[in-house]
């Protein structure tokens, strides 16, 4: 492989993990801005929209792969508004660290029912493997084309959603002040449940993609969802496009620092980046956010 | 307060005085933590089978001086939790002086500082990780520590003509270990390291190590993984187009890596402490263990505890039946003895100083054992 297309494979290795923390940032800040405070069960949307889908494709029901994604992403939709329904609506008004800890202990109650169901071993949605498409130089699989043709397609709806819709809109006024959107008679209530769906369907998109490209494990949420916190956190709590940007900040450069320090250090890369953006200025790459 | 401190004392010195007066025809008891219930029962049962057999030729030859040996068997449940209250329970109830430890390397150093402070002898028939007993000297294995297994990776890498190899490994206390075992063993053989790549565990994206790896497109890369993240890293590879040899250790040597990377796991080869089974004390091990219970299909991990009664036996032959002296006599009752699994020797740290090592290679789905 020559050094050209050597770094370039490390940007599109970087590009590929971004996008998934993207998908998985973008969730997370949304409920963020919302409802004001982190979902840490977050991860556990991403692994259980995964094995939804290998339920799915597995007995009895053996539906394909592109039959199979929309009564699993309907699913975990469902789940996100079960999530909000059983646990955080009844302690809406109660103080951060209250939801904090909530999320924390349905995160822990999530994962071990996701054990008891499927077991804790390595699970796969049985594809064979297939050697990348040489394209310029870069390897490609089918997979990644699709992680990061859907990625833009999130993105696009996700933009269309916030930017030129009703709903949107009250989501966004929701996000600013929650009393005076609601004193100014936009339904809340609706906007918090489209809120939950489409956080809990971005989460399931980048668990199946993920599990699609690697394999599905209860702990696979989990063990993203750190650097899903920490692009919402590069890009501004509650801000969407700085979740993406953060996002992708951190996939790059933790594969491009992989090339130079040891890749043991990698997570350590996304959090010196993280610490040193909220030591130089809060909410440095997109805007200002006034809480 | 004072008056617990003198009732202790007290009950300390009785304690003390009961231990020499243990009256001579009493059987010798060694205690068995084992997993009897939960998720790992099937091997506790086979280990089981194979102690018995073992007590059973002892104490038919008329046992320890005379004394015969009894094992005292407490489930451990599966989990480090209830390991440490079962070893607890035969060091403080039971009072024996050397204990048969839990299956799982986990597990097991859960309970080695327990034995350790009681100073309580304390065995592994089938924990491989380096630092396994590093708890102290109370802490004994009969099964081959992954550090020797460096050497043998070494030899397979030269052997098969890879001088210049990088090295991926995971990080921590398995993975470190088992790379400085194999570093050291492989430039003393005239290898190259190119490229030290030091990875986490557990993770989802492997690319760029894989890829820094494969620069210069190496012909072989050693990568001392496990199966969820070897399955990984051989899918990852095959998709990126990196074709080279590797050459793993025995961590990764299962069906389900096979089964989760799919045909890119093919032709993976590596190193795994094998027994050969064609030794003529294996063969009557073998025998005996069909005589006992019906069938040759000896359990896993089974012979490695047969040889560890054997071992214990000849130390508590040499030292007594006080752990400290079972602890010294150790050593010199394992020095030379030639077990159904081979020379049972120790080393320095308390771990089988020979092992033989196979070599395991994945060809059409399956892990087959390598013939040249």
């Amino acid at each position: 492989m020559d050094s050209i297309s050597y770094y370039l494979q490390t940007v599109l290795n970087g590009i590929l993990a971004g996008c998934i923390y993207a998908l998985f940032a973008m969730g997370l800040t949304l409920i963020y801005g919302v409802l004001n405070f982190v979902n840490f069960a977050h991860g556990e949307l991403i692994m259980w929209g995964a094995y939804f889908l290998f339920l799915f494709m597995g007995e009895p029901f053996g539906l394909p792969l592109y039959v199979a994604v929309f009564p699993a992403l309907a699913l975990t939709g469902c789940l996100g508004l079960a999530m909000d329904y059983s646990v955080f609506r009844p302690i809406r008004r109660a103080n951060r660290l209250t939801l904090l800890i909530a999320a924390m202990g349905l995160s822990v109650f999530l994962r071990n029912a996701a054990q008891f169901f499927w077991g804790a071993e390595v699970r796969t949605y049985g594809f064979e493997v297939k050697a990348g498409t040489q394209f310029l130089g870069l390897y490609l699989t089918t997979q990644q084309f699709a992680i990061i043709g859907v990625t833009i397609l999130c993105v696009i709806a996700v933009y269309l959603l916030f930017f030129k819709s009703r709903l949107g809109k009250s989501m966004r006024a929701l996000s600013d002040n929650l009393d005076l959107a609601r004193i100014s008679g936009i339904d809340t209530k609706r906007a918090i449940l489209a809120a939950w769906v489409i956080s809990a369907v971005l989460a399931a998109i980048g668990g199946i993609l993920l599990a699609l490209d690697t394999n599905l494990h209860p702990e696979m949420g989990i063990a993203n969802l750190i650097k899903a916190f920490a692009a919402t956190l590069i890009g501004g709590v509650g801000n969407l496009w700085g979740a993406l940007l953060g996002g992708l900040l951190i996939g790059l450069a933790e594969n491009i620092g992989v090339l130079f320090i040891s890749p043991g250090y990698k997570d350590g890369i996304a959090f010196v980046i993280m610490v040193l953006i909220l030591l130089a200025r809060p909410y440095v790459i997109i805007g200002e956010r006034s809480d | 307060m004072k008056k617990l401190a003198v009732l202790v004392a007290v009950v300390a010195m009785f304690a003390f005085l009961a231990v020499p007066t243990a009256r001579a025809a009493e059987p010798i008891k060694i205690g068995a933590a084992f997993a009897l219930s939960g998720s790992i029962a099937v091997y506790g049962e086979g280990f089981k089978k194979c102690i018995d057999l073992a007590v059973e030729e002892i104490n038919a030859r008329g046992g320890i001086k005379g004394r015969k040996i009894e094992i005292v068997y407490e489930d451990n449940k599966s989990n480090p939790k209830d390991c440490v209250t079962a070893v607890r329970k035969l060091i403080t109830v039971d009072k024996v002086p050397v204990i048969f430890g839990p299956a799982g390397s986990s597990n097991f150093m859960a309970t080695a500082p327990v034995a350790q402070e009681n100073k309580v002898v304390l065995m592994s028939a089938q924990g491989a990780a380096v630092g396994l007993t590093k708890a102290g000297d109370y802490i004994f294995r009969v099964f081959p520590s992954d550090t020797l297994q460096g050497p043998h990776l070494a030899k397979l890498a030269i052997g098969k003509g890879y001088k210049k190899v990088p090295v991926m490994y995971i990080n921590n206390d398995w993975g470190l270990g088992l790379k400085n075992a194999f570093v050291d063993a492989y430039k003393k053989m005239g290898g190259t390291v190119t490229d030290l790549i030091a990875y986490d565990e557990k993770k989802t994206d492997y690319r760029t190590e894989l890829l820094r790896a494969s620069k210069g497109a190496p012909p072989a890369i050693v990568n001392l993984t496990y199966i969820n993240e070897g399955a990984v890293q051989f899918k990852q590879a095959f998709e990126m187009g990196i074709k080279t040899q590797w050459l793993c250790g025995s961590a990764a040597r299962a069906p389900k890596m096979v089964e989760l990377a799919g045909k890119a796991a093919e032709g993976v080869m590596g190193t795994y402490p094998s027994v050969p089974q064609n030794t003529k004390a294996y063969k009557t091990f073998k025998e005996a263990y069909k005589k006992k219970y019906g069938d040759d299909k000896i359990p896993i991990f089974g012979d490695y505890n047969y040889d560890m009664v054997y071992v214990a036996a000849r130390a508590i032959e040499r030292g007594g039946t006080t752990a400290d002296g079972i602890r010294k006599a150790l050593p010199a009752a394992a020095k030379g003895f030639k077990g159904v699994t081979g020379d049972k020797s120790f080393d320095n740290e308390r771990s089988p100083k020979f092992a033989e090592y196979g070599i395991w290679i994945v060809k059409d789905g399956k892990i087959e054992d390598y013939k040249k």
